[in-house]
């Protein structure tokens, strides 16, 4: 059995991907469970900070998704780990301050339009945790897009929000029930009081993520933002 | 006004031709290009990443920076770009000349200072801890110059900073967001690193990507650069929110064993930020309109003060105090007179004289010279130093903050004077509405 403490819940079309930290001897490293048959899961009744243990097979895996691990059998939750605490251990898994650190390889800027990718040959990994010095969301046409600038200085732009929290916070502040003028509520919201509380918080942390290998490229995204959206903030805006 | 119809469609076949060229650039030549009521994202011809990429193509080479907020709830057609274009670009033009290229309608194109902010180095030093430092006399500072105390950055502060943190208090206070910008325009005469204080705030400040960044030289005049740049782009309808940030740390450059505390003794650390925005001029706009400039350079001051790198890594000072003390007094009163002649507004009527201060022994000079209160001269450099680019920036801001506590009808003008080696000067004045005159704009 493995222990497993879920960290990423992010959500690629109609499925969830989820990582989670495993400790191997002194080392912590990032797993990904995997159905036998997909990529993904089409339901996962947990929480990011759960702690599981399930039954994971190292197949090989290719590059960069070399976390891997087909899970053999169910999920069973033995714990939970609060947020700070969370973030905590994640600053002990994968981190790099600067842009090739991330993915241990170059990563190259879409010559034609928005956002950034690495070849999939190149990168030693698909999943890193990063500090930053600054971070926008906006929907750009209805695609929730993340600006960010690492601690060496160097921005990222345009990339697509795959955090299931984030995402779901996002659609409900949308949602009709919520009364009019909701667009321009969210982005001003986005813009101001957003800023605040994730820059300030003290666990502010950012794991960026590389899709599956796509038209021969692997895409950056931004798989987790903590803090995690609070049901509170909805009565900001 | 009524856009004549060759404009319209000449604006209509510009954007036609970059919405095209940057779906090819997507999709590539070979693909033909679909009707404009096709979502382009439930047809599956762009995904959601290739959709976002063609419009922030679209962005960069219309000029339109708020497509993709403009496109929120809409449908991924090309006929909802066309109408976010249409609508982003609202207003009629007015003529059919200058292209709309490089005039963008319905842009008030009066520069306005709308908010302002000042971060000043966290560290207060008494002068006479300066004094000590250069091994200068205790008490020289206060006693020949008239500085109490200065600010010198803490440890973690530099230019980005400082700068940063004013710019952020005067995005927040203005409730501009960061994304609204069109220019950064920083001015600086102790940061010389690449990149350049400009692009690092771009990134640091994350504004959108076709923000454009610009460093303007000048020293000490720099703010009055960077302001006659910010308004000849918001004249020149090119731009509708500038964000000028000036940020000095002398404390790291001028250091005793480097320099004489005669000079590096008078200078201390700190930051500013100025929004500029266009408006019409109507009470509704807020803010001080920025009028002329008028600028020049006296060059048989130009040995007063000379600073260069030496071959040793140091700094070569060459620093004639008296003599930079006596140009700058007879500059800074030149320049307000041709401020007050340029303007029409007699400086008696001026609220405020936001201008570089040497020193404030210098600055209770300047008013005794030109007859004016030196009250009307927010006494900044007391307490902080001689800040550099930011000290007519740290005044201005001031001056601001004043102002901003009376009823709009009894703000009074606002005179900006100041002087880099050189010997360059350089002027303007701030007004209110109906404060403009003829010999105005």
């Amino acid at each position: 059995m493995t222990k497993l403490l879920i960290t990423e819940i992010t959500r690629m079309g109609p499925a969830f991907c989820i990582i989670g930290l495993q400790r191997e001897k002194d080392e912590i490293h990032s797993v990904r469970p995997i159905p036998s048959s997909a990529n993904g899961w089409r339901y996962f009744p947990h929480q990011r900070g759960d702690i599981l243990e399930c039954s994971l097979m190292q197949l090989p895996a290719a590059k960069p998704h070399i976390e891997d691990r087909v899970s053999t059998r169910g999920f069973w939750k033995s714990a939970e780990m609060p947020e700070p605490e969370t973030v905590t251990w994640l600053r002990k898994a994968e981190l790099s301050p600067t842009l090739p650190g991330l993915f241990g390889c170059a990563v190259r800027e879409n010559k034609r339009g928005s956002g950034h990718y690495v070849m999939p040959g190149e990168a030693q990994r698909s999943i890193c945790g990063c500090d930053t010095q600054n971070l926008r969301l906006e929907l750009c046409a209805n695609e929730l897009r993340a600006t960010l600038v690492l601690s060496s200085g160097e921005v990222l732009r345009d990339l697509p929000v795959v955090d299931h929290n984030w995402r779901g916070f996002v659609e409900q502040a949308l949602s009709p029930e919520r009364g009019a003028n909701r667009m321009n509520r969210l982005e001003r919201f986005l813009n101001s009081q957003f800023h605040y509380k994730i820059l300030s918080c003290p666990h502010h942390f950012v794991r960026l993520g590389l899709t599956r290998p796509y038209h021969e490229v692997c895409w950056l995204m931004l798989d987790t933002l903590f803090p995690l959206p609070k049901p509170e903030w909805f009565e900001e805006f | 006004m009524v856009p004549s119809l060759s404009s319209s469609l000449r604006v209509r076949e510009m954007w036609i031709r970059i919405v095209e060229q940057c779906f090819r650039r997507e999709l590539g030549d070979s693909i033909s290009l679909p009707d404009d009521t096709v979502d382009l994202i439930e047809a599956g011809i762009l995904d959601s990443m290739s959709w976002v990429s063609f419009l922030r193509g679209v962005e960069i080479a219309s000029g339109v920076s708020d497509l993709g907020s403009a496109l929120n709830e809409q449908p991924a057609t090309f006929a909802s770009v066309f109408a976010a274009l249409q609508q982003v670009d609202s207003k009629p033009l007015e003529q059919d000349d200058p292209p709309p290229e490089f005039v963008r309608p319905g842009r008030g194109n009066l520069a306005l200072i709308t908010g302002s902010s000042l971060a000043l180095a966290s560290r207060v030093v008494p002068s006479e801890e300066i004094d000590r430092a250069f091994g200068m006399p205790i008490g020289k500072l206060r006693h020949r110059a008239g500085i109490e105390s200065l600010a010198y950055a803490a440890e973690g502060e530099n230019e980005l900073t400082l700068g940063a943190k004013a710019a952020e208090e005067t995005l927040r206070g203005t409730s501009c967001g960061a994304h609204e910008l069109d220019w950064i325009i920083a001015t600086s005469e102790t940061h010389h690193n690449y990149p350049l204080l400009a692009a690092q705030l771009h990134s640091r400040l994350l504004v959108r990507e076709n923000c454009g960044a610009l460093d303007v030289g000048g020293a000490c005049l720099g703010l009055l650069n960077a302001l006659a740049v910010a308004r000849s782009l918001i004249g020149s309808g090119a731009a509708q929110n500038i964000l000028v940030v000036t940020a000095d740390v002398h404390s790291r450059t001028l250091t005793p064993g480097r320099v004489k505390g005669e000079f590096g003794g008078l200078f201390g650390d700190g930051a500013t930020a100025f929004l500029l925005r266009g408006g019409n001029g109507t009470e509704s706009d807020g803010g001080y309109r920025v009028g002329e400039f008028l600028f020049g350079c006296a060059g048989q001051y130009a040995a007063a003060i000379q600073v260069s790198d030496d071959l040793e890594g140091g700094l070569a000072v060459r620093f004639d105090g008296d003599a930079l003390s006596r140009a700058a007094i007879t500059r800074l009163e030149k320049t307000i007179s041709a401020v007050e002649s340029r303007s029409g507004i007699p400086r008696a009527a001026v609220g405020y004289f936001a201008t570089h201060q040497p020193n404030p022994r210098l600055l209770t000079l300047l008013a005794k010279q030109c007859g004016v209160s030196p009250q009307a001269f927010p006494p900044i450099c007391r307490t902080s130093g001689n800040l550099g680019s930011s000290m007519c920036a740290a005044a201005l801001h001031t001056a601001l903050q004043s102002a901003s506590q009376l009823p709009v009808a009894e703000r009074k003008p606002i005179f900006l004077a100041s002087l880099g080696p050189g010997l360059l000067f350089g002027g303007t004045w701030l007004s209110i509405g109906d404060q403009r005159t003829e010999a105005g704009d």
